[in-house]
């Protein structure tokens, strides 16, 4: 109970980080941590109905569910894609204006066009 | 080969295109390479085409092929179902994806790395319009994403990075919110597949329902971003307006429809579907009036254009959330459903014309502001277009898109207010097609001439009249001509084929059941006064939007702030909302 | 025409957490059980139908082998942005001229033997240390790769540790001798082949009579070859993808 109301907490933080803050690169940062809470949050449930990891060997415990584990390779791969691509934007973004922060960043593109 | 596999060639031809497209960056530049960047273009975007004539008697039968991937275990697999919805969707993306990438062959970003994540780009779209199944849902919507990331910057315009940048951030935290409603599902069900997961939902006990209500708004809510409904819409007209031109086509027309096509899946199976059919039906009619204000206020030609998708997509949503909220098994809820994707269909065929056509006459003038530019047709010539291909091209996109007879905007906007006579959604529909045609009139400004003919714009520098225009060359007009006549083709194809369209959706989408959706009667003299009342209205609104006044207050919502974090707030209060609205409506 | 305030941010951003984490309650807080039907069955029957012990690798190589490929194909696209994106700031950065402070910074950790000005950050000891221990996490990078079936590790993990290997091989080269896998022309051929591989192989199984993504190989001896295939293609796709974006963004791309 504890760790999911820690966990909820984890995601409203990172949430904040991608609203709140005016660095882009903190808004990355806070993308990451929303995925890397959700991503907990499967694994750690889906372990809840067993004590051994998903690899059959004989003479075996219950083992966790594999299908959550699954999944979230799938989605932390995906993750890590978008935070690239968002590092390179935030990388071209600051060669046209010369700032990370996204108010200077939208008036100095106003201002070009 | 059985169907099974036949189907899926419609997500795999496009990337085995993809593939080659991407072997043929590794060879050096040169004929070699175009000719394989060509055959990937060919195998992608050609041979699908072929594919799905071939399943037209099986889905015009009622029939559907539904299974699981690799014909593994119903409950772990991932199930998928190709029906007429699906081939419907699929057909248009190909014809949109076909004639954007032709365009691009003049106009674009041209390159192998292009085609190839453009054709990833139509392969999304058809894998996400076919699973049933949760994650893979998720999984095609970021292949979608990333590839619209990645395709809008291609325009080398300072403001398309930023405008890519912020759809990103809201497009993939609304992802991992996604993530969290499948959690929801999987902790009630156990199932990933939308039957599984509407059998176990069944079985729930009382206390879990709200779970299940709040992980259904997740979902939708998450999609709703990608559709583009008001009070998401925030990151459209920037993403939209300063992308490539054949790449704005493809996002209007086929990215923002597929996604919504794909929930009505969800919402057909799951319980507290047809009250979020209700409230996404409300919303859309509201975007639509809300959408064509602010279009009317835009000067940049472009910009203009995305807000009128905003507005055309919430006819869309209306007419689609109110099928939903009826029920499609019902004769009105089909006919409903009919107008809905012929109205996304149409929309495609002449938003993705104007985006073209406008797309041409921007780049050839240099200048998008639609308060400065004028003589577009002068300036079409002089780049070499002896016949004003493009300006007709325009035309009828704008008369398709005001809804005259006899072209295909005229027969969707019909077959959406016959069927939702009477209600609220009717009237806010009505008073935005006063809208289109007022702005229509406004960008059609753009063309008219100045009275100083013969002087040219000093950037051209050639003299009129020449006949070998290295201007035709440079410009690449062959393949933008050849892409906007396809589409202005088919516009007035959709419109006169009417009856015959309509007829073949209707059997299609009633899935061969009992419930046959009821033609409306196109040309009464109803629906023509009704149109000739709309076009006056526009013309009236027109001249009061350019007075003085009009001016000053088109000014104000032109100018209004508009921040990053609105696009968030939004979000959140929408997801809240709607999960209120559902919660209420259980209680 | 001054600009018109919107709300204070600090409410904005307030309004938008509370509004998510009332929504989420529910979904962070519930009390049902997990259900245990995916896994019962995945003990039971996972191993006989796809041929692998560990049941991770037979969800994503085998019953949801889809996802994977889509999976596969947002690295890819991601890779090709990345890389356009990188190459237009390069091509801005060397227009800027030697004295800009940003160029100082790109460079110092470069890999072009010529721009590297100043050893500051890259130190000796840093290219002996990763000289000699790229072969070795390579070594282990396709050991993971290929066992994925029978014990924790696969295409993907396999792939990161594999990329890594590359970096380490990038950045440890003393007196510009270049190991041919930091190239970028041979890091890219091996990403694109491995992708028509990888496409080749999902369609493979049509013609083997199993249908879409079937495993060609389930009449044969060992079915699970299909899964070790499948993991090679996705190691080495991944392996090349992210060691690419790597090289590309320390600045050595050529």
């Amino acid at each position: 109970m504890v760790e999911r109301a820690l966990l909820l907490c984890l995601l409203l933080i990172g949430f904040w980080g991608v609203v709140a803050k005016k660095n882009i690169i903190k808004k990355i940062f806070g993308l990451n941590i929303l995925n890397a809470a959700a991503v907990m949050l499967f694994i750690l449930e889906g372990n809840r109905i067993g004590s051994e990891a998903p690899i059959l060997e004989s003479g075996l415990a219950q083992v966790v569910d594999p299908i959550p584990q699954a999944l979230m390779l799938t989605a932390i791969v995906i993750g890590v894609c978008v935070t690239a691509l968002a590092l390179a934007l935030a990388v071209h973004l600051y060669q046209i204006t010369g700032s990370f922060d996204i108010e200077t960043i939208r008036e100095r593109i106003q201002d070009e066009t | 080969m059985r169907p099974e596999d036949i189907v899926f060639a419609t997500v795999m031809l496009p990337l085995l295109g993809a593939a080659l497209a991407f072997c043929a960056k590794l060879l050096p530049k040169g004929r070699v390479a175009s000719v394989v960047e060509y055959t990937g273009a060919l195998v992608g975007l050609g041979l699908p085409p072929l594919v799905l004539i071939l399943l037209f008697p099986v889905v015009f039968s009622g029939q559907s092929v539904s299974g699981v991937v690799g014909q593994w275990f119903v409950g772990i697999g991932i199930t998928f179902r190709f029906d007429a919805l699906a081939w419907l969707v699929n057909i248009l993306g190909f014809t949109i994806g076909t004639a954007a990438w032709v365009y691009s062959l003049g106009a674009g970003p041209k390159g192998p790395a292009f085609t190839g994540v453009f054709l990833i780009q139509t392969a999304a779209l058809c894998a996400t319009i076919m699973t049933t199944d949760l994650f893979n849902l998720f999984v095609c919507l970021e292949i979608m994403g990333i590839t619209s990331y990645v395709l809008i910057p291609t325009s080398r315009k300072a403001g398309a990075t930023l405008a890519s940048f912020s759809y990103l951030m809201v497009s993939a935290s609304a992802m991992v919110f996604f993530l969290l409603g499948t959690y929801g599902f999987y902790r009630l069900t156990g199932a990933l597949s939308y039957e599984g997961i509407s059998n176990g939902l069944q079985a729930i006990s009382s206390s879990d329902t709200v779970l299940s209500i709040v992980s259904l708004a997740l979902l939708v809510s998450a999609i709703a971003i990608r559709v583009a409904v008001m009070p998401l819409y925030g990151w459209l007209p920037d993403a939209h307006a300063l992308a490539p031109h054949a790449v704005s086509a493809v996002l209007s027309g086929v990215l923002i429809k597929t996604p919504l096509f794909a929930l009505s899946r969800i919402l057909f199976l799951f319980p507290a579907g047809m009250q979020v059919g209700e409230l996404m039906g409300i919303a859309g009619g509201v975007t639509a009036v809300l959408g064509v204000v602010i279009a009317l206020s835009q000067e940049d030609a472009k910009r203009l254009l995305a807000y009128h998708s905003i507005s055309q997509i919430g006819y869309v949503v209306a007419a689609w959330g109110m099928a939903i909220s009826i029920g499609v098994d019902s004769p009105a809820g089909t006919s409903l459903m009919v107008a809905a994707f012929l109205h996304a269909f149409y929309h495609a065929l002449f938003k993705g014309l104007l985006f073209l056509s406008i797309g041409t006459t921007v780049d050839v003038a240099k200048e998008r502001n639609v308060y400065i530019l004028r003589d577009s047709i002068g300036k079409l010539r002089a780049a070499g277009e002896r016949i004003p291909v493009t300006f007709m091209c325009f035309v009828i996109g704008a008369l398709a898109i005001s809804a005259t007879p006899p072209l295909n905007g005229f027969v969707s906007k019909t077959a959406i207010t016959y069927a939702m006579k009477g209600s609220l959604h009717y009237y806010l529909l009505s008073a935005a097609a006063v809208g289109t045609v007022a702005s229509f009139i406004k960008l059609s400004r753009i063309y008219w001439p100045t009275g100083k003919r013969g002087r040219l714009h000093p950037e051209l520098g050639i003299l009129p009249g020449s006949s070998a225009n290295p201007q035709t060359k440079a410009y690449g007009l062959v393949a933008r001509l050849t892409a906007q006549s396809v589409l202005a083709v088919l516009c007035i194809a959709g419109g006169l084929a009417a009856p015959h369209i309509l007829t073949i959706i209707g059997t299609l989408m009633s899935r061969g059941g009992t419930n046959i959706a009821v033609p409306p009667i196109l040309y009464s003299t109803d629906n023509l006064l009704k149109t000739g009342v709309t076009t006056l209205g526009g013309i009236l609104l027109f001249f009061v939007a350019t007075s003085k006044i009009g001016s000053r207050v088109l000014h104000t919502i032109r100018t209004r702030p508009r921040s990053f974090q609105g696009l968030f707030v939004s979000f959140s209060l929408g997801t809240a909302v709607l999960a209120a609205f559902l919660v209420v409506g259980k209680i | 025409m001054g600009k018109r305030k919107a709300w204070s941010p600090t409410l904005q951003a307030c309004l938008a957490i509370g509004a998510m984490g009332v929504v989420l309650l529910p979904v962070f807080l519930s009390q049902t059980p997990w259900p245990t039907v995916a896994r019962d069955y995945l003990m039971q029957y996972g191993q006989d139908e796809s041929g692998a012990r560990n049941l991770v690798s037979a969800i994503y190589l085998g019953y949801r082998a889809f996802d994977t490929l889509g999976e596969t194909i947002v690295l890819l696209v991601a890779v090709i942005g990345t890389m356009g994106l990188l190459s237009r700031v390069e091509s801005l950065v060397n227009t800027v001229g030697d004295d800009d402070n940003t160029i100082q910074t790109v460079s110092a950790f470069s890999l072009r033997g010529d721009k590297r000005s100043s050893h500051v950050l890259r130190t000796h000891l840093l290219e002996v240390v990763t000289g000699k221990i790229g072969p070795i996490v390579l070594l282990f990078g396709f050991y993971v790769m290929l066992y994925g079936h029978l014990s924790p590790g696969g295409g993907f993990q396999g792939g990161v540790i594999i990329a890594s290997g590359i970096v380490f091989l990038a950045l440890g080269n003393q007196q510009d001798n270049t190991s041919a896998l930091s190239k970028s022309s041979i890091l890219g051929g091996i990403e694109s082949v491995s992708f028509l591989l990888f496409i080749i192989v999902a369609m493979s199984g049509i013609f083997f009579g199993k249908g879409f993504f079937g495993n060609p190989l389930a009449d044969s001896a060992y079915p699970v070859g299909f899964i070790v295939l499948l993991n090679s293609i996705i190691g080495l796709k991944v392996g090349a993808s992210i060691g690419f974006m790597c090289i590309a963004m320390m600045g050595g791309h050529d």
